[in-house]
């Protein structure tokens, strides 16, 4: 079970699988000794991206001072809005980054160290370039409405995503996400508008939890190829629902797409801590499920003899076997779920945040959660991860897009890549690299 | 496992056979779509018989949108005149443009009207191939072509009313305005929004701002890059309110009904002004968030175009729907009649007059020539 060492990486490399409760079931591999050429490569690599902050981002910001308003709307305790002088802060932000750099060349961090390091390169250059984007000083940075729409954009990916964890860390790739989620939608908003919305919830994760099973059969059973399969599924879910959305609810559209929606509801006292307060504790019933979902799944799959089956059977089917898991059922069993939670992440964009159905409203989203899963290295604290940076990268995008009098012009076409070029260089820098569950995509066959 | 395979295999089948049905309602008469007009006439036969076919895009015939009032258009004009026989068919992607058009040009249709400008070039390529049938496109000029007829509309007109009204209802002094995608029938729409609330700033000496576009920035602006995405779109409205603005213009289709419920998730605070169709029949559920509505007749062009061809000959040029024929406009108040100040009412009926009168130029780079 281990990668061959590249040449050009002299350093010594142990890889670990440990499947004892408490460890995650995931190849480690642990530097002992960095290269030298890897050490300077990451190095210089921090060191450029300060200096482009500092020549790029620096010199080019407005002459006003940037304003960072933290407040979502005027309920709650108020806070001041926090006025930092614009091409100051950028540089000191830039050098800062600069300083990350040069301590890594000298000092060769690695491991978690060296992820730190980089999600604090991150964040320094993210907080630079906002604060260049305000330097005009004309409109402020609304930081708490900039992380309230990531949150709201996020949820319905990181709950994609937590579908794809189930069925994959099992060993069946889903590629139906977003027909799971088309079918979870158009549930939630067709039984949302007949029954109430905790119907349509329900309705949401019952008809996820059939494409589910659909995913299952073809794929357990009759071992059809899961990528084409998924590809299949996702094309067939468009299809029913645009027939359906014309023959049902176009025709009547008071009496079968107007679902109401999930009111927030506020946590007391935590819901009254600023910022966080009301953006994490008063929100609708969809987002503590989710919540909830990746808590759940996080720590069952490492601290419960189901995670520990089931990574087993994604891992090594055979092995498993062997000691009486029984492999299908428990992908059966998986796979049943994960649809569920695919078809609520459907459900939250209609009953849990727009209140209407139209056809092809996943838009995408069940390929971006797809990409969160792998980015985030099939684990539910990656995937919450890179949802929430694709999230906030969108915001980003619209944010940007606000401001009447950037530094420099952006071109819509350009601003619209942000998200998908953003989350490119996250992973680049922070992820590198990933591996699926060995057994991801393979039907286990007895015998 | 084999016959459960079989079983299977016959049923999905089967399935796509009644899905094939399902989707031409056209000729079978399913949802919406009749295939013949004289059951369905109920006014006098009058002029040549003419067979009318409908090329729709991407959406569907029930997308509450261009193609829907565009298959409106054809109905009306049948239900009128019997000696008009109507059918459409819906394109699936843009691969589909020309297959569908030629199909119609070589199945004795006297004329084919093609919906929406980006079907241009499909169109121009049928035309030549067919100059014997009459087409029709919406959306885009007729690009020189005898055998085309161009119905095109000049929304910067209904958009700068739309942008007046915005401008005098505001109370923030901010107001906004989104796009589906950075493309000239949807920027049109945000040009004359944006021209609006500058002309009632130069008139009143005010200074309101207009979020999200800024016409002399045309690579700029905020977009979802989606004409389906409603969460998007609350998300780009509710951006749009924490920086000030308290009435939007969504120009992007099912996107902007996400803007419906960001004006739900307000509560009053934030209004909405609809775009193509009175927002109060095609998202009525949203109805008390809107202001107005810049409207798009684009049944009335179509009805027009297909009278004047069934009296005997078929018109040639362009038809440009705008604020005098009636083309394009500004809806009802509806439920903010009450709250629109009548001083206001009658400006905007002025601006109208101006508008239609040359006094008032309109800049906008996307009009139709």
């Amino acid at each position: 079970m281990s990668d061959p060492v590249k040449t050009d990486q002299p350093e010594v490399t142990t890889e670990t699988v440990e499947v004892a409760p408490g460890e995650v079931v995931a190849q480690r591999s642990v530097d002992v000794r960095m290269s030298t050429a890897r050490r300077v490569g990451i190095g210089v690599a921090i060191v450029l991206i300060g200096l482009v902050t500092v020549l790029g981002l620096g010199l080019s910001a407005g002459s006003g001072s940037t304003s960072f308003d933290l407040n979502a709307g005027d309920v709650g305790i108020q806070l001041p809005k926090v006025n930092v002088p614009g091409t100051v802060t950028v540089i000191v932000l830039g050098i800062l980054i600069v300083l990350v750099g040069v301590w890594q060349l000298v000092r060769g961090l690695q491991g978690a160290a060296l992820r730190w390091a980089g999600i604090a390169v991150a964040l320094l250059f993210i907080i630079a370039f906002l604060t260049w984007a305000g330097s005009a000083g004309k409109q402020s940075v609304q930081i708490a409405s900039l992380l309230q729409q990531t949150l709201l954009l996020a949820t319905p990916l990181i709950l994609g995503a937590m579908a794809g964890v189930m069925c994959e860390k099992t060993g069946v790739i889903n590629v139906a996400i977003e027909g799971q989620m088309l079918f979870g939608a158009f549930a939630g908003a067709l039984f949302g508008t007949i029954a109430g919305t905790w119907v349509g919830l329900v309705a949401a994760a019952v008809i996820g939890g059939v494409m589910g099973a659909l995913l299952a059969v073809f794929s357990i059973r009759f071992l059809v190829n899961q990528v084409i399969l998924g590809v299949v599924l996702n094309a067939f879910a468009i299809g029913l629902t645009g027939y359906l959305y014309g023959a049902v609810m176009a025709k009547d559209p008071t009496g079968t797409n107007t679902p109401a929606t999930f009111s927030p509801i506020k946590i007391p006292v935590l819901g009254d801590i600023p910022v966080i307060g009301p953006l994490l504790f008063d929100q609708n019933i969809m987002v503590y499920l989710m919540y909830l979902i990746v808590a759940v799944i996080d720590i069952m799959l490492i601290r419960s003899r189901w995670g520990l089956r089931t990574r087993a059977v994604g891992e090594h089917p055979k092995a498993a076997d062997t000691v009486g898991i029984n492999v299908l059922r428990l992908r059966y069993q998986n796979v049943i779920i994960g649809g569920c939670i695919a078809g609520i992440a459907g459900a939250a964009l209609t009953i849990g945040s727009v209140g209407q159905f139209n056809k092809g409203i996943t838009s995408g989203q069940g390929f971006i959660a797809l990409a969160a899963l792998i980015f985030g290295r099939w684990t539910p604290r990656g995937a919450l991860g890179a949802a929430l940076f694709f999230g906030f990268a969108t915001a980003l995008q619209t944010a940007l897009s606000l401001f009447q009098s950037l530094p420099v012009r952006i071109d819509s076409d350009l601003l619209a890549m942000l998200p998908y070029l953003a989350t490119l260089f996250a992973v680049a820098g922070l992820v590198g690299r990933v591996r699926a569950p060995a057994a991801d995509g393979e039907p286990y066959v007895k015998g | 496992m084999r016959s459960v395979m079989k079983i299977a295999a016959v049923t999905a089948a089967a399935t796509m056979v009644l899905a094939g049905c399902g989707s031409k309602p056209g000729t079978g008469g399913g949802a919406g779509g009749s295939g013949s007009g004289s059951d369905s006439g109920t006014g006098t036969a009058s002029g040549k018989k003419i067979s009318a076919c409908m090329v729709l895009d991407t959406g569907g015939v029930d997308d509450k949108s261009f193609n829907e009032n565009s298959w409106a258009g054809m109905q009306k004009a049948a239900k009128d005149n019997p000696n008009i026989t109507i059918k459409y068919v819906p394109s699936n992607s843009g691969t589909d443009y020309t297959p569908n058009l030629t199909k119609y040009a070589q199945g004795g249709c006297s004329t084919v009207i093609a919906v929406g400008g980006l079907m241009g070039d499909a169109v121009k390529g049928v035309a030549a191939k067919f100059p014997k049938v009459q087409f029709a496109e919406i959306d885009n000029s007729n690009q020189g072509v005898s055998n085309i007829y161009g119905i095109e509309y000049n929304t910067a007109q209904g958009g700068f009313l739309a942008g007046y009204l915005a401008a005098g209802m505001t109370k923030t002094g901010t107001v906004g305005t989104w796009g589906g995608l950075p493309i000239p029938p949807v920027t049109i729409y945000m040009d004359g929004f944006w021209e609006g609330v500058q002309y009632y700033n130069k008139a009143k000496g005010k200074n309101v701002k207009v979020l999200g576009w800024d016409e002399k920035n045309q690579k700029g602006g905020t977009f979802a890059s989606s004409f389906t995405d409603q969460n998007k779109g609350k998300s780009i409205t509710q951006s749009m309110q924490s920086q000030g603005a308290d009435i939007v213009f969504p120009v992007a289709g099912g996107a902007g009904v996400g803007a419906g419920a960001a004006a739900a998730a307000a509560g009053g605070k934030l209004n909405l002004i609809w775009v193509d169709t009175d927002g109060c029949t095609s998202a009525a559920q949203y109805c008390k968030y809107f202001i107005s509505s810049a409207t798009k007749n684009l049944s009335g062009g179509v009805e027009t175009y297909l009278k004047a061809a069934s009296s005997g000959n078929f018109p040639t040029g362009n038809y440009i729907g705008d604020l005098k024929n009636g083309g394009v406009g500004l809806a009802p108040y509806n439920q903010f009649d009450s709250k629109v100040p009548d001083a206001l009412k009658k400006e905007v009926d002025q601006v109208k007059a101006d508008i239609i009168s040359g006094k008032i130029t309109i800049t906008s780079p996307s009009q139709p020539k």
